[in-house]
C-alpha cells in the first residue's frame, strides 16, 4: 500500500508567477470566504486579472483541457437547468409532494420520513438547491396545515439532499466536477457509491425517528386538511408535463449508456435539454434560458481559470507533494486524510472552490507516485479510484455540517427565517454535524473493506 | 374644512400642470414600528380627498418627518399570504380558515417589515409627464411629493392623474366641437 514518492519540491520554480498566482489565489478564496463581496464578482475579476497579468493565456483559459474552464461541467450544469426549468411550470413537483404526504396519511414522522427519502432520491439527479427549492415550498405548507414546527422538516430536507446529492455524477456539482477531472462516467459513481450512499441514507432515517419521532404530533382534525388536498389539481400542463418525463427518461437513460456510446455526459444533457426545447413547444426560449442560475454558472468559469493558473504555476505540484510527505505515500492513510479533511473542510468552506482545487491536486500526486502513466491509465489506476470516491463522498456529506456548508442548507435557513423561525448556527450544527459525522463514518468502513480489504 | 377640487376652473390645463396642483395635501402617515393592525384601521379612516375617506397606501415617516417607507394594500396582502406559496403552484392545496388564521397571526407584524423602503417619489413642481413616467415605469399607484426640502408635502393618486388626463381629453373634444 504504501508507494515511493519522489521528492520532487526542487522541481517547481518559485518564481514571480509562481507567488502573484498562489497571492491571487488566496485573496480569492479569502475573499469568498469572507463573504462581503459576492463570490461570482471575486471569481469572474479573479480569473480576469490572471489573463491580464499574463500567468494564464486567454487561449489556455477558454480552451486547454488541463488549465481552462471545464465546458464539460458548465454544459451539464445549464442543460439540466434547463430541463428543470421546462419541468417546473408542469406541476409534477407539487405532486410528488402533496402524494407523498398524503402517502404518509399526514403521519408527522412519516412525512418527514418519506420526503426526506424523496428529496435524496430526487436530489440524486437534480442540483440539491433545485430539489431543496421544489420540494420546501410544500413542506412549509404542509407543515403550516398540520401547525407543525417547520425547522426540524427543512433541516432534514437539507440534509438529504445533500446525501442524496452524493450517489450519482449528476447529483452534486462536486460529483460533476469530479468526473470530468477523472474522467468518470455516470455508471461509475452509481457503481462506486450509490451502494454507500443507500446504506447512509437508512442510517440517516433511523437516525432521524430517534431525533425527531416523538418530538413531532399532530391532531387528528388536522390531518384530514392534508388528506383533503387533491394531488392531481397540481398538475398544471400534462402534455408538456409527459414530453418533460420522456425526454428525462431518455436523458437518464443517456447517462447510463454514454460509456457505450462513446458521448460524455454533457453531450447526453445538452441533447436533453434541446430535445425538450424543440418538442416543449416553447416559442421563445428567454425564460427558460434566462432563469439558469447564471450568476453560479459564471462562478465555476471564474474558479477554473484561477485553478488554472495555479496549476500552471505549480502550487498545486507543491502542495501534491507535502500531502504524499505526510502520508509517506500509504494510500489508504491519504484516502482516509482526503476524507474526512474534505468533510471538515467543507462543512465550513464551499465545496465547489475546494474540490476544483483538491481535483488536480489528486492528479498531481499520481504524476509522482506513477510516472511513466498517464491518460485514463494515470486517472484510474486502482490505488487511485478509492481516492476519487474519498473526495467526492467527503466533499459532498461534508456540506451537512453547519448551515454554511452547502448551498441547499443556506436556502432552507433563509426559508425558515422568511417563515418567522430562524435556525441558527448552533441550532443547525447541532443536528448537521453528528449526523455528517455518522455517514461519513459509514462510508469510512465502506471504503476501507470494498477497496482495501475485499478489493473489489 | 379642507375640500378637495381635483381640477379647478384656471388650472394650467394649457400650461404645464404641476404635481402639487392635483396632488392631496400630506395628513395621515404611518411610523415604522405600528402594528398592521394599527395600519389598516388608518387606512380604513386616512383622507383621500372630496371628504372621502379611506385609502390603499399610506407613507411611512420616522420620528424625524423623514419619509422611510411606503405600505400599500398589496404589501398587507403580502404580510397574509405565505412567501413559500408564491415560489411554486400551490394555490390549489389550501384549507378553510387559512386566509382568516394568517391575517389574525399577520397583525402583529410590524410596518417597517412589510413596508417597500425603496419609494419612488416627485418633487412638488415637477411635469405631470414625469409622474405618469414614475407610475408606469415602477408600476406604482401614489407617489409622495416633496419640497425642497425632502418634507413629504403631499399624495399624488393615480386616480387623479387620470382626472387630469380625461379632463384633458374632453376638453380637446368640445374645442373640436367648438
Amino acid at each position: 500500500m504504501t508507494q515511493e514518492v519522489s521528492t520532487a519540491s526542487e522541481q517547481i520554480a518559485m518564481g514571480p508567477a509562481f507567488w502573484i498566482a498562489t497571492t491571487i489565489f488566496l485573496l480569492a478564496y479569502g475573499l469568498i470566504m469572507y463573504e462581503k463581496i459576492h463570490k461570482t464578482i471575486i471569481a469572474i475579476f479573479g480569473a480576469a486579472l490572471l489573463i491580464v497579468i499574463g500567468i494564464v493565456t486567454q487561449e489556455e483559459a477558454f480552451t486547454s483541457l488541463e488549465l481552462g474552464v471545464d465546458w464539460n461541467v458548465i454544459f451539464l450544469l445549464v442543460s439540466m437547468m434547463i430541463i428543470i426549468n421546462i419541468m417546473k411550470p408542469t406541476g409534477c413537483f407539487e405532486y410528488i409532494a402533496i402524494k407523498s404526504a398524503k402517502m404518509a396519511k399526514g403521519r408527522p414522522f412519516m412525512i418527514m420520513a418519506i420526503f426526506s427519502t424523496v428529496t435524496a432520491i430526487v436530489s440524486a439527479f437534480l442540483d440539491n438547491v433545485t430539489t431543496v427549492l421544489l420540494i420546501a415550498p410544500v413542506t412549509l405548507l404542509i407543515c403550516q396545515a398540520l401547525e407543525l414546527d417547520v425547522v426540524p422538516f427543512l433541516i432534514t430536507e437539507a440534509l438529504a439532499s445533500n446525501i442524496g446529492g452524493t450517489a450519482t455524477l449528476i447529483g452534486d456539482p462536486p460529483n460533476i466536477m469530479i468526473g470530468s477531472k477523472a474522467q468518470l462516467g455516470f455508471m461509475p459513481f452509481v457503481y462506486h457509491l450509490t451502494p454507500v450512499i443507500i446504506v447512509v441514507l437508512i442510517a440517516y432515517v433511523i437516525s432521524i425517528k430517534f431525533i425527531f419521532g416523538r418530538k413531532i404530533v399532530v391532531k387528528e382534525e388536522l390531518r384530514q386538511r392534508v388528506m383533503a388536498m387533491d394531488e392531481n389539481a397540481a398538475i398544471k400542463d400534462p402534455v408538456l408535463l409527459k414530453k418533460s418525463l420522456v425526454v428525462l427518461a431518455v436523458t437518464i437513460t443517456g447517462f447510463v449508456i454514454h460509456g457505450m456510446l462513446d458521448l460524455q455526459p454533457a453531450t447526453i444533457a445538452l441533447f436533453g435539454a434541446g430535445l425538450l426545447l424543440l418538442v416543449s413547444g416553447i416559442k421563445d426560449p428567454h425564460r427558460v434560458l434566462a432563469e439558469a442560475e447564471w450568476s453560479s454558472l459564471f462562478f465555476f468559469i471564474g474558479l477554473f481559470i484561477i485553478i488554472g493558473a495555479v496549476v500552471k504555476v505549480g502550487l498545486i505540484k507543491w502542495m501534491s507533494i507535502k500531502v504524499l510527505e505526510l502520508t509517506h505515500g500509504n494510500l489508504f492513510g491519504t484516502s482516509m486524510i482526503v476524507m474526512w479533511f474534505s468533510a471538515f473542510a467543507s462543512a465550513f468552506i464551499d465545496n465547489i472552490p475546494y474540490v476544483a482545487t483538491m481535483n488536480p491536486l489528486i492528479i498531481d500526486m499520481a504524476k509522482q507516485l506513477w510516472p511513466n502513466l498517464s491518460g485514463v491509465e494515470l486517472l484510474h489506476h486502482p490505488d487511485l479510484m478509492p481516492m476519487w470516491w474519498s473526495l467526492s463522498l467527503g466533499a459532498c456529506l461534508g456540506g451537512n455540517g453547519t448551515a454554511i456548508g452547502a448551498s441547499a442548507n443556506v436556502i432552507v435557513v433563509g426559508m425558515a427565517e422568511k417563515m418567522g423561525r430562524p435556525i441558527s448556527f448552533k441550532k443547525f450544527m447541532l443536528y448537521g454535524m453528528p449526523l455528517m459525522i455518522e455517514s461519513v463514518i459509514i462510508c469510512m468502513i465502506y471504503v476501507w473493506i470494498r477497496y482495501y480489504v475485499l478489493k473489489i | 374644512m379642507w375640500i378637495y377640487h381635483p381640477l379647478k376652473a384656471g388650472d394650467k390645463m394649457g400650461g404645464c400642470m404641476k404635481a402639487k396642483d392635483i396632488m392631496i395635501p400630506f395628513q395621515d402617515y404611518l411610523k415604522p414600528d405600528d402594528t398592521l393592525r394599527a395600519a389598516v384601521k388608518l387606512f380604513k379612516t386616512a383622507v383621500r380627498g372630496e371628504q372621502k375617506t379611506g385609502v390603499m397606501g399610506l407613507p411611512v415617516l420616522d420620528e424625524k418627518g423623514k419619509l422611510v417607507g411606503m405600505l400599500s394594500m398589496m404589501d398587507i396582502l403580502r404580510a397574509v399570504y405565505p412567501s413559500y406559496m408564491s415560489m411554486m403552484n400551490l394555490g390549489d392545496f389550501t384549507w378553510d380558515g387559512m386566509l382568516e388564521s394568517f391575517a389574525k397571526q399577520a397583525g402583529y407584524k410590524k410596518v417597517k417589515d412589510l413596508m417597500t423602503r425603496d419609494v419612488v417619489t416627485v418633487r412638488e413642481d415637477d411635469p405631470l409627464m414625469e409622474c405618469v413616467d414614475h407610475l408606469v415605469k415602477n408600476r406604482v399607484r401614489r407617489l409622495p411629493v416633496l419640497d425642497k426640502t425632502g418634507k413629504v408635502v403631499g399624495m399624488l393618486y393615480v386616480r387623479d392623474i387620470f382626472f387630469a388626463i380625461t379632463k384633458a381629453m374632453l376638453e380637446e373634444d368640445s374645442g373640436g366641437v367648438k
